[in-house]
């Protein structure tokens, strides 16, 4: 009798539970930002905006830039944010052309921009250059020359020495590939990715497993990764002791740099247009600009914004092979999958 | 004679009904809308382009072979073992015993990051090795082992159990040797037991998907995680749902099979089993030995692994038990998995009731373990897209998934139930509800509950279906576990180790429920339940 | 023949006590003679069988046959063949390769084995049912295609562990006639344990009773 009474109660009160817990759209005072998973502003900046604006901020980070923008088309019908930030000048027009973005006009959208602008209505953020990195110790230690170009990397004496991501689950991984595709042309660069594979370029899902494990600075046996042109600053930022020189350095190849651009943009379908709206201009505000730069560790899209000191480090490089954002929109999923059956397969 | 108040055809009606309707809704229309997705005229022609696509190809074979590698090493291994489970008698056997239904219950990521704490690229055993096993099939098999070794050695313990000494006695007085009488007498015997697990050792591993992506690198992981990818990474539908139906069609082959074998294996437990030898002798103890290795090397070493790491790791990670995430997750992971064990139990209970009747339902308990986790939620997806991020389509995948763990569960209990029980409870008076509440359902309650208790396991660790439908704030610790893993640094990884024990230690409560000691009367339904 | 000499066997029962199956036991069985041993189920007397075909160890003394210590032997070099109250037939072979079991492990090459068998399974009357399979025959079909298949080793002895007592009572006396026949036809000395002692006083030259692990005679 007492197994029954107890087990009936448990049965009504955990089936009651989810009735409780049923998700509703956002409540009246909460903005829902989806970003990727590289998203970071300190805590205070983000409190003073959700001061000023009288908004709790809820940040949804849903994985690779690529990831996030697949989130939004298959959730379209009932969108899951308000604003998304992180979509960058590969992923806007497939953004654009899937209708989960709808354009803003205010003030941030008409000012002069640092960098590039992305398209109408989504307002840039900041700027960054995907790039080779090397460990200087470990060339020193080799005795290697540095290759001067992308095809030098196909050498015997520069074998089992580069590791890359996977452009199918990486965005920077697809931006090395189409700054390869953009600087030799298609039919050179495939052929040139198939004669690395031979040369024992390592593969990877993302680009923590590329830097933390594979590189060579943090343990790894690869001293060449791709990664960003800032990164030789995050280290000088991050090291223990105080050092003077960066312990990696940029490597900027003909072909292997490709430059990248983040907006901020309003979700079809969200809420709070307002707060959103908001948030749109907080983006580009000189406080968060400044200080994007040591969390993100991007450059900022506001012309005038004072660089810290550990960006010295973060060399810009003279040029970069970009594919236009109509190609890229066109062929860039056909790309990847010749990448897959050249490299991987 | 009327029985007051109750139309038996009613109610077998409704009992069919709601099984029934939940199986069309959230297994079958996905399906079927999976199959629209690539357009049936199109998915000839995206079959056919598939497999001219090497890549492609390359990932089903692969898929294939190491599910078939898996099968044959658990063989190799796991009839040894599970003979000298079976016939030798040793202090600390049926410790051994109850301990190898434990990787049943260990969440597939606890047991992939086990795996990685062991052999990955700061692994405690790759240190001494000096050489990287990352990138090769080593990581995925070893782990794939690990959960399906303990399946065959149970299988084979069973087995065993169930020869009929005086067969073998015959055999050896007709002039065999040991050797001879088990390979002629003991083998064909067992030979459909162990078939019936291989088969569904090959299940798993064909279709696994959280081993796979975790362990599987760039290179070997298999079929499932490719969808995955499909979906989340590239949104090729189309090509996703090609591979789907493939994978669908590969293993409702292997489903069907196990499930002619195990009609055939419905025979009732036998009274003179062979009776357990005392070991003595250096040669004996040294076969317990070495399999008491095996056991420890395949299936204890990554957990311990797991423990010595969090044991070792620093205050930092320790402290990611308090973090406010963590404590949303673990809340999360709860209330999700009681729900979906209470719709479990239902749906679970009317469908080995109604399994009775119908041939039909109970083909169809195996229906979830033909479609993966990931066609599911996949399939999900694209059905109910205005549900996509809901509370309910989510509880309802979860429950899909853990049900049948208590249909098949109740269905062997009830099979073997004896029916004059029943009737007699009617002469006396009892209405058919009341028959059943008063009597068969605590008959078969230790079934029940064990059933229960692997449901719990199967919620707790459910990974793949909420990588598709969750919405972001309603992260489970499996979730959190997987975001751990991505982020780099010793650190972090430490953190997730902590969070799978916790996990570890909420699977083991659903472990200690299943294996807590039985009473009597109870012992002779559970001994029907082989791998369920 | 066969001599068992100061058998002594002690059962551990985990449950607690021991109890003394056989004592200090010893017995004769001279060629061609059948012997029965009688006692009530569970007193140990299968046991006693499983002794002398070697699948049980004894605790003290020992087993012989024809002037010879067989104690050390394997069941499988004694060439004494087993009949259970079960048949023990095995259900994964037809009834053909039942009888031809024994002949397999001599060696014999599986065509002419066969042979042997049909001849076998033809003076038993039973050649209708060599390709069937065992369970569809009748108990009493059952029963005596093991004793076909025990019967066509050529045993030096036969151990029969109540082999009757599966089956129906009007069955039973016509089975016991035809064994003893067949038993006597071959010339093989045979050790039957039973209940019945009905069966036992048909079927064997002398018998004893098992009790408390001493052999009492009775006739």
């Amino acid at each position: 009798m007492m197994l029954k009474r107890t087990f009936s109660f448990l049965a009504a009160a955990t089936l009651a539970l989810p009735l409780f817990s049923f998700s509703a759209p956002a409540t009246a005072q909460e903005l829902r930002v989806i970003t990727h998973s590289s998203f970071s502003l300190p805590k205070p900046v983000l409190a003073q905006f959700e001061a000023q604006a009288g908004v709790k901020l809820s940040i949804i980070k849903a994985g690779d830039a690529g990831e996030m923008l697949n989130k939004l088309i298959l959730t379209k019908a009932q969108p899951i944010a308000d604003v998304v930030f992180g979509l960058d000048n590969a992923l806007i027009t497939r953004a654009q052309a899937s209708g989960v973005i709808d354009p803003y006009s205010g003030a941030a959208q008409q000012r002069a921009v640092a960098g590039a602008t992305l398209a109408t209505g989504v307002v840039s953020v900041d700027y960054g250059f995907v790039t080779l990195n090397y460990d200087r110790a470990a060339f020193a230690k080799s005795g290697l020359a540095l290759p001067k170009t992308l095809e030098e990397l196909t050498l015997p004496r520069y074998r089992d020495l580069l590791v890359v991501q996977n452009p199918a689950t990486s965005s920077p991984g697809q931006a090395f590939l189409l700054a390869t595709v953009a600087g030799m042309g298609e039919t050179d660069a495939f052929d040139w990715w198939a004669r690395m594979r031979t040369n024992g370029v390592k593969v990877v899902k993302g680009w923590t497993e590329a830097y933390y494990t594979e590189f060579s600075r943090n343990g790894g046996s690869r001293p060449l990764v791709v990664s960003y042109a800032t990164s030789p600053a995050a280290e000088v930022f991050y090291s223990k002791e105080k050092i003077m020189e960066s312990p990696t350095g940029n490597l900027f190849l003909k072909g292997g740099v490709f430059r990248q651009v983040e907006g901020v943009a309003l979700v079809k379908g969200g809420g709070q247009r307002e707060a959103a709206a908001k948030f749109i201009e907080f983006m580009r505000s000189p406080a968060t600009q400044e200080a994007l730069q040591t969390t993100m560790w991007m450059f900022p899209a506001e012309p005038g914004v004072t660089r810290p000191e550990v960006m010295r480090h973060a060399s810009e490089p003279a040029s970069f092979d970009n594919p236009s954002p109509e190609a890229i929109a066109e062929k860039g999923a056909d790309w990847v999958s010749r990448w897959t059956r050249v490299v991987l397969k | 004679m009327n029985v007051a108040g109750s139309n038996p055809f009613a109610r077998g009606v409704a009992v069919v009904l709601l099984p029934a309707v939940f199986l069309t809704v959230m297994l079958l229309a996905p399906v079927i809308r999976l199959l629209a997705e690539g357009g049936v005229g199109a998915l000839q022609g995206t079959v056919v382009s598939l497999w001219q696509d090497d890549y492609l190809r390359w990932r089903v074979v692969w898929s294939f072979v190491q599910a078939a590698l898996t099968c044959m090493a658990a063989l190799a291994l796991g009839l040894p073992v599970a003979w000298v489970l079976a016939r030798l008698d040793f202090p600390g056997r049926t410790l051994v015993l109850r301990l190898l239904m434990l990787p049943f219950v260990v969440p597939t990521l606890v047991a992939a990051l086990g795996v990685l704490a062991l052999w990955g690229p700061r692994g405690l055993i790759t240190g001494w090795l000096g050489f990287q096993l990352q990138d090769t099939p080593w990581l995925l098999l070893y782990g794939n082992l690990f959960f399906n070794l303990c399946v065959v050695v149970r299988a084979g313990v069973d087995a065993l159990g169930q020869v009929s000494a005086s067969r073998v006695a015959v055999a050896r007085t007709l002039g065999a040797t040991p050797w001879r009488a088990f390979w002629r007498v003991e083998w064909p015997a067992i030979a459909p037991w162990l078939a019936s697990a291989l088969c569904l050792v090959f299940l798993y591993c064909f279709a696994g998907f959280g081993l796979a992506l975790i362990l599987g690198g760039q290179r070997f992981a298999t079929v499932e995680v490719e969808i995955y990818s499909l979906v989340a990474h590239e949104l090729k539908l189309a090509e996703a749902g090609a591979l789907a139906v493939c994978m669908m069609v590969l293993t409702g082959g292997v489903a069907l099979a196990y499930a002619w074998i195990e009609k055939r294996l419905a025979t009732p437990a036998r009274a003179d089993a062979i009776a357990l030898r005392p070991a003595a002798g250096v040669f004996l103890w040294t076969l317990i030995a070495l399999a008491l290795t095996v056991l420890l090397v395949f299936c204890a070493a990554p957990l311990l692994a797991v423990l010595l790491r969090v044991v070792l790791a620093g205050s930092e990670a320790w402290a990611v038990l308090i973090d406010e995430e963590t404590v949303h997750a673990l809340w999360n992971t709860l209330r999700f998995s009681a729900s979906a064990l209470v719709m479990a139990t239902a749906l679970g209970l009317t469908h080995a009731l109604a399994a009775r009747r119908s041939v039909w339902l109970r083909a169809s308990a195996f229906l979830p373990f033909v479609v993966s986790p990931v066609t599911v939620a996949f399939g999900l997806l694209l059905l109910y897209p205005q549900w996509t991020a809901s509370m309910a389509l989510l509880i309802a995948a979860y429950a899909l998934l853990a049900y049948p763990f208590v249909a098949k569960s109740l269905g062997a209990a009830l099979d073997s139930l004896p029916v004059h029980l029943d009737q007699v409870a009617r002469t006396l008076g009892a209405t058919p509800w009341r028959a059943f509440w008063r009597v068969t359902l605590l008959m078969v309650m230790p079934a029940l509950r064990r059933g229960m208790a692997f449901a719990a396991a199967t919620a707790l660790g459910e990974f793949a279906v909420s990588l598709f439908l969750s919405r972001p704030e309603w992260v489970t610790l499996t979730t959190l576990i997987y975001q751990r893993l991505g982020r780099p640094g010793a650190a972090n990884l430490d953190a997730a180790l902590v969070l799978a024990c916790l996990l570890m230690v909420l699977a083991l409560a659903a472990f200690l429920v299943i294996e807590s000691p039985l009473p009597k009367a109870g012992r002779r339904s559970a001994t029907h339940l082989r791998h369920a | 023949m066969l001599e068992l000499k100061s058998i002594r066997k002690t059962f551990h029962d985990p449950a607690g006590g021991d109890w003394v199956l056989a004592g200090d036991l010893s017995l004769t069985v001279q060629a061609g003679e059948t012997v029965a041993i009688l006692g009530p189920s569970g007193s140990g007397k299968s046991t006693l069988l499983k002794i002398v075909a070697g699948l049980e160890p004894l605790d003290a003394g020992s087993v012989w046959f024809a002037e010879k210590d067989i104690t050390p032997e394997p069941p499988e070099r004694r060439g004494f063949a087993l009949m259970f109250q079960d048949f023990a037939l095995f259900p994964h072979l037809d009834v053909v390769d039942n009888v031809a079991f024994g002949l397999v492990e001599q060696r014999i090459k599986r065509g002419e084995a066969r042979q042997r068998a049909l001849d076998m399974l033809d003076l038993f009357g039973l050649t209708a049912h060599a390709r069937q399979k065992v369970w569809k025959l009748s108990g009493g079909e059952q029963q005596r295609v093991a004793l076909a298949r025990a019967l066509i080793t050529q045993p030096r002895l036969l151990l029969l562990d109540e082999p009757f007592s599966a089956l129906d009572a009007e069955l039973r006396s016509g089975l016991r006639d035809e064994f003893s026949y067949r038993i006597k036809a071959a010339g093989i000395p045979a050790l039957l344990v039973t209940h019945d002692e009905a069966e036992a006083l048909a079927m064997a030259q002398r018998g004893y009773r098992l009790v408390s692990g001493k052999l009492i005679t009775l006739w």
